[in-house]
């Protein structure tokens, strides 16, 4: 669940650090190259870390695939909600980091 | 139309998808569809009870196979697991018609044959996926293996084609006729990309040996074909029969001594050969749910002393290589949440090829309205895109319904539920000639939506059991099966509703697919 938040909140970082998305999510168009550079380098830290944690939690092989099938599952849903309610897309990205902190706190 | 690189990949791209896009598509749901064989196999057989596999079975299952072939010259047992609730067997019998082969369905606990009626279950999508059905076994493998070298080929080329990968990583617009159908095709293909490529190429590596036997041919000349399969499948040679008989040895300890071996993991299944002889073997192989590669790890026994002769499966990496690819074709190491990706990857990949054959379809369509005409192969094109896409669905539900329909004495009872299924489809086939294209899509879609729907209602009245029930039972599986049922179901009628609403948009400004004004680079990501 944490792995799965992590790669919802990554993308969702990718995703608003370029124009058009940002437009549809948060109404603004202008985007500074810093916060561009700034989003786009969170995106793929919080990828890498979703990686880590689960390579960590099952090992090399079976880490693997789970991070590219949550991958994968993660931008589809993310495609789905920029496309039909931009404006929530934080929100739920938000929601689920913190669903994803519960689940670890109540699985230690 | 051929200058330029991208632009000869784009019709590289669109010709070996659209040429096998039909085929595609069946093997693609149907292969989606066997990641459940196991659950559709169990649902399909309402008798069976909930049984939990236990360390007696294999002793059970080896005594049930002594009262039932005790002359034959070998036996394959593949014990019950997590999810398979029967144990299978299958021996060899000289006197059988066709491959020499009998199998039987038997109780883990009792090692009596289950009373269950005759059904193929998910067995049936799992064997189409791969070979087809009504055309012999290798014609069929055969062209599920040219079709899937044209999807590599239609993978490969639309990554090139596809010139805006990262900027539109995340675009979905619906509602924009043309527009929203490559958009579609886009997202499912990029993002579950990783899977496309994982499912096509290890298919292909699962018929190596059919598709491009050349490589062990000169490796291993003439008749070293046992050396091979010895070196890469780890079967020792096999022992020839000596003719004095000696009981076998009971398999309890063997069990246990494998479980020595491999902590924590199950026996999947039980080779034994010449029972009976003093020249008995017994093969106890590793559960493959137990690691990502299908490679399988064998113990083999002398059956009459006891004895470990062989031990297989350890380190051969190429032997590793091909069982990793094996593996991760079929997904049976998978948990339930793994196995839901896959599910949900094949899924995407199904959309994906369909979204590609509608694509085409749409595209020819408006340079028609251009141009005035709507030509044969168009026609042709769409009246296939509905029987394939709209139909299949509803030709799955009518296999469904025929497992509960028909009485379960019937004679070939297993083979009718297939042929329902090929006439459900069929009449897909013949349903658009008499009727306008939307409108087909429209019914097409309703039946198939009306037949999931109505299913577990049907069940429920067919076999007393209804989802209520089966929760409550703590019955998972038949429960989740319903379920799912009902999601596929609303999914087809959510489908059927936007066909039915939708108004044809007005024609689109010159503007099409592919030529959208080129953003700056800036707003590439990296």
């Amino acid at each position: 669940m944490m792995a799965f938040a992590l790669a919802y909140s990554g993308f969702t970082a990718l995703c608003l650090a370029m124009a058009r998305h940002h437009e549809q999510i948060l109404g603004r168009r202008a985007v500074t190259p810093r916060r561009r550079r700034l989003l786009s380098g969170l995106g793929f830290l919080l990828l890498a870390a979703a990686l880590a944690s689960l390579v960590l939690a099952e090992g090399w092989g079976m880490g693997t695939l789970l991070w590219l099938g949550l991958l994968t599952t993660a931008a589809n849903l993310l495609v789905l909600s920029v496309c039909y309610m931009p404006r929530a897309a934080p929100a739920i990205s938000a929601g689920f980091l913190v669903l994803g902190l519960v689940s670890t706190l109540a699985g230690a | 139309m051929k200058d330029g690189f991208r632009q000869s990949m784009a019709w590289l791209h669109t010709w070996t998808g659209l040429l096998v896009g039909w085929v595609l598509f069946a093997v693609f749901l149907t292969g989606t569809a066997a990641y459940l064989r196991p659950e559709i196999s169990y649902w399909m057989r309402p008798e069976l009870a909930l049984s939990r596999p236990g360390p007696h079975n294999a002793a059970v299952a080896v005594a049930a196979m002594q009262e039932i072939a005790p002359a034959s010259p070998a036996w394959f047992i593949t014990l019950p697991d997590a999810r398979e609730t029967t144990t299978r067997v299958f021996w060899r019998d000289p006197a059988a018609r066709g491959r020499g082969f009998r199998s039987e369905v038997l109780d883990p606990d009792t090692g009596r044959p289950v009373a269950a009626r005759d059904t193929l279950g998910g067995e049936f999508f799992y064997r189409f996926h791969f070979q087809l059905h009504y055309v012999s076994v290798l014609w069929g493998r055969w062209i599920v293996s040219i079709c899937t070298m044209f999807m590599l080929v239609a993978i490969v080329s639309g990554v090139i084609t596809h010139r805006r990968i990262f900027a539109d990583f995340f675009t979905f617009r619906p509602g924009k006729g043309q527009r929203s159908w490559l958009d579609g095709h886009n997202v499912c293909a990029v993002l579950a990309l990783p899977y496309h490529l994982m499912i096509t190429y290890t298919g292909l590596v699962l018929f190596m040996m059919m598709v491009m036997p050349w490589g062990v041919g000169t490796a291993y000349p003439g008749d070293q074909r046992a050396a091979f399969n010895a070196e890469a499948f780890g079967n020792p040679p096999q022992r020839q029969r000596t003719g004095s008989a000696a009981p076998l040895v009971p398999i309890a300890p063997l069990v246990q001594e494998a479980q020595r071996h491999w902590p924590g993991s199950a026996i999947g299944r039980i080779v034994v050969a010449n029972p009976g002889d003093s020249s008995a073997t017994i093969q106890l192989v590793r559960a493959d749910s137990a690691r990502i590669s299908n490679n399988a790890q064998s113990l083999t026994f002398d059956g009459a002393t006891g004895a470990l002769l062989h031990a297989s499966g350890t380190d051969r990496p190429a032997a590793e290589l091909r069982g990793v690819m094996y593996g991760l074709h079929i997904g049976r190491f998978a948990g339930p949440l793994l196995r839901a990706l896959f599910l949900l990857s094949g899924l995407a990949g199904t959309v994906m090829v369909a979204t590609g054959c509608i694509l085409w379809a749409v595209k020819q369509r408006q340079q028609a309205a251009r141009q005035g005409r709507i030509g044969f192969g168009t026609r042709l094109v769409e009246h296939l895109n509905i029987a394939a896409i709209a139909g299949l669905p509803f030709a799955m539900a009518a296999f469904f319904w025929a497992n509960r329909l028909l009485p379960s004495g019937m004679a070939e009872r297993a083979a009718w539920e297939v042929h329902v299924f090929f006439i459900a489809w069929g009449l897909c086939l013949l349903h658009p000639l008499f009727r306008p294209g939307r409108r087909a899509w429209a019914e097409q879609l309703a039946a198939g939506a009306a037949g999931f729907l109505l299913l577990p209602a049907l069940s429920a009245v067919s076999t007393g059991r209804h989802l209520l029930a089966t929760l409550e039972d703590g019955d998972m599986v038949r429960a989740g099966f319903d379920l799912g049922l009902l999601a596929c179901g609303v999914m087809l009628a959510g489908l059927c509703w936007k066909v039915a609403r939708h108004r044809p948009a007005p024609a689109p400004s010159g503007r099409t697919a592919g030529q959208a004004p080129a953003r700056p680079v800036a707003d590439l990501p990296q």
